[in-house]
């Protein structure tokens, strides 16, 4: 895989490089990891492994339910952002003003979790006092609690979040896609919808699994817009927080910081791992095709 | 129906980060603020130690850059100039690995990582390439560079590896033929072509290290301070005009940079291998 122009032992080392910087990007979080499994926690002269930890977190009926609303927040966030990310793809692909939709939807991703949490705050605070005023106006209560903070608030700031990284996947995923099967599909006699449905989504399928297994983890993984937005400690790393600042690193806190990072790291890696042989897979077809019939 | 994330964004990402200039001239009230044009919210923020902090970070926010960058950018250069292209974007795939664990985590587990009596004090001290353990790295602006690095990093690789769109593979066989050194290879040539992908990705680290309230909170010990920490800080103390007016200054930071960037690189170039 190297280059005429390189050594091979100079490409060797750049390889060995690269995979220096994963692994030091990646050794705190093994070391929470091990440290999670050993009976005496961070620290110990003695390492005694053990999944105690984990059966104190499992146990845990805060935890429990803090990992229901999460899990609540991160289905919600899916069925919403990932339809919003397909509809922006195609916009993209279509409006005459591509650059400011990839902008507007990239955008999120240069503000800072703390600052765009604090304007989304103050935003819903006074939709939430105009709507009241409103209401009081016209002498109903319809509106009190249209934008109260909770999970309607928190789901907004969790799509703005996972908006920019499925608009992303999604495009990369429809950049393979000839519009002209769509046409085909049209000219054929099939609607908008059947053509989008049997001919565009079974190419684009993995692109939107892609995003879904990401908006599952990018919420697990949030949490500074959830705790501005909603408030309170009940979502999964709310709680991890909480225990990690309120009584500092625990034997708990370390089994939690490592189950989320076991689940992240499962789903990312199913994924990679399929991507990696759907394309071998491809380049097998495609180098089959190449050869000449009967060599 | 195309429209719909478009309103979205406007109505719920846009709208509210403008509004951030008008409250900030808002007065504050006992619990909340009132409409009204004061600059008491500014004047407290640039003549108390606020400025200084903000001033701090940064500054190593910009250290954070530039080491991101020389750790992470001949990354990218590799996976372009010598993995074939079918292959680039595994390699580029294990980046994700570690950008899919939660920042919380990330940033938290560096400081058993960091600590007296952790890993790298530990393994240094087996080496016997230290005698006493080192103190002088958590809780201090170094330990906030370290974890500006460690979060980021992955974003400068992707970055770059969009930037590096711009070099063609022949570009380096030309330069090599024509004797050109490693050196006056990247200033002459790749950083001119992928500049563009390098502000972007410079940019994101840099505001992201200036905003990320949790990086001096958890790792810089007390004192240390950035701008989303003077933020949350100020919504915690019920004061919403200086939250937003620190709000307004960071957005004023981004949109200049932005600016400044895309009148010296065109950063709509990035964009191109997307289309």
């Amino acid at each position: 895989m190297q280059d005429d122009y390189s050594s091979i032992w100079g490409y060797r080392l750049k390889w060995l490089y690269t995979l220096l910087i994963v692994v030091t990007l990646m050794a705190p979080v093994f070391y929470v990891m091990y440290i999670s499994f050993n009976e005496n926690g961070f620290g110990a002269r003695h390492y005694e492994f053990t999944f105690d930890w984990y059966v104190v977190i499992f146990s845990d009926l805060l935890l429990l339910e803090s990992f229901a609303n999460t899990l609540v927040l991160a289905a919600i966030t899916v069925v919403t952002v990932v339809p919003m990310g397909l509809i922006a793809a195609k916009h993209y692909k279509i409006t005459r003003y591509p650059v400011a939709v990839v902008s507007l939807m990239l955008s999120p991703l240069f503000v800072p979790a703390d600052i765009l949490g604090s304007a989304l705050l103050v935003f819903f605070k006074n939709l939430n006092k105009a709507f009241t005023a409103l209401g009081e106006t016209l002498g109903v209560s319809w509106f009190d609690t249209w934008f109260d903070l909770g999970y309607f608030s928190a789901i907004v700031g969790l799509i703005i979040y996972t908006l920019p990284y499925v608009f992303v996947v999604i495009l990369i995923t429809m950049a393979r896609y000839k519009e002209q099967q769509t046409e085909a599909a049209r000219s054929c006699g099939a609607t908008a919808w059947q053509a989008f449905w049997h001919i565009e989504f079974p190419q684009i399928r993995a692109g939107i699994f892609s995003a879904c297994s990401f908006t599952v983890i990018l919420t697990f993984n949030e949490y500074t817009r959830t705790s501005l937005l909603k408030g309170g400690y009940d979502t999964f790393t709310g709680v991890l927080v909480s225990q990690m600042l309120n009584e500092g690193m625990s034997e708990q806190s370390y089994a939690m910081s490592s189950m989320v990072s076991y689940i992240a790291i499962g789903v990312i890696g199913s994924i990679i791992l399929l991507t990696l042989v759907r394309a071998e897979q491809l380049e097998r077809v495609a180098r089959a095709k190449a050869e000449p019939v009967g060599a | 129906m195309f429209a719909v994330p478009v309103i979205f964004m406007v109505l719920f990402f846009a709208l509210p980060l403008a509004l951030t200039y008008v409250w900030s001239f808002f007065e504050r009230t006992m619990f909340w603020m009132k409409p009204g044009f004061t600059l008491f919210s500014y004047h407290n923020f640039f003549t108390s130690s606020r400025l200084e902090n903000f001033l701090a970070s940064m500054g190593h926010s910009s250290i954070s850059v530039v080491v991101a960058f020389v750790l992470g950018f001949p990354i990218a250069v590799f996976i372009r100039r010598s993995i074939p292209q079918v292959a680039q974007h595994r390699v580029i795939l294990l980046f994700i690995l570690p950008f899919a664990v939660s920042e919380i985590i990330r940033i938290f587990a560096l400081r058993p990582f960091l600590q007296r009596n952790g890993l790298v004090n530990g393994v240094l001290l087996d080496l016997g390439v230290i005698s006493e353990p080192i103190t002088a790295i958590l809780y201090t602006p170094t330990g906030v560079i370290i974890g500006e690095v460690v979060s980021f990093l992955p974003f400068i690789v992707f970055a770059g590896f969009l930037a590096m769109e711009a070099v063609p593979k022949y570009v380096f066989e030309i330069c090599q033929d024509l004797g050109a050194s490693p050196f006056r290879v990247f200033v002459d040539v790749i950083l001119p072509l992928a500049a563009p992908g390098i502000f972007a990705g410079s940019v994101f680290i840099f505001v992201n290290g200036l905003g990320v309230a949790l990086l001096p909170n958890i790792l810089g010990g007390p004192g240390a301070v950035n701008a989303g920490l003077i933020a949350t800080q100020a919504i915690t103390a019920l004061d919403f005009p200086l939250a937003m007016a620190v709000s307004a200054i960071m957005m004023t930071t981004l949109l200049g940079l932005l600016y400044l960037g895309h009148k010296l690189f065109d950063l709509t170039k990035i964009l191109s291998p997307m289309s």
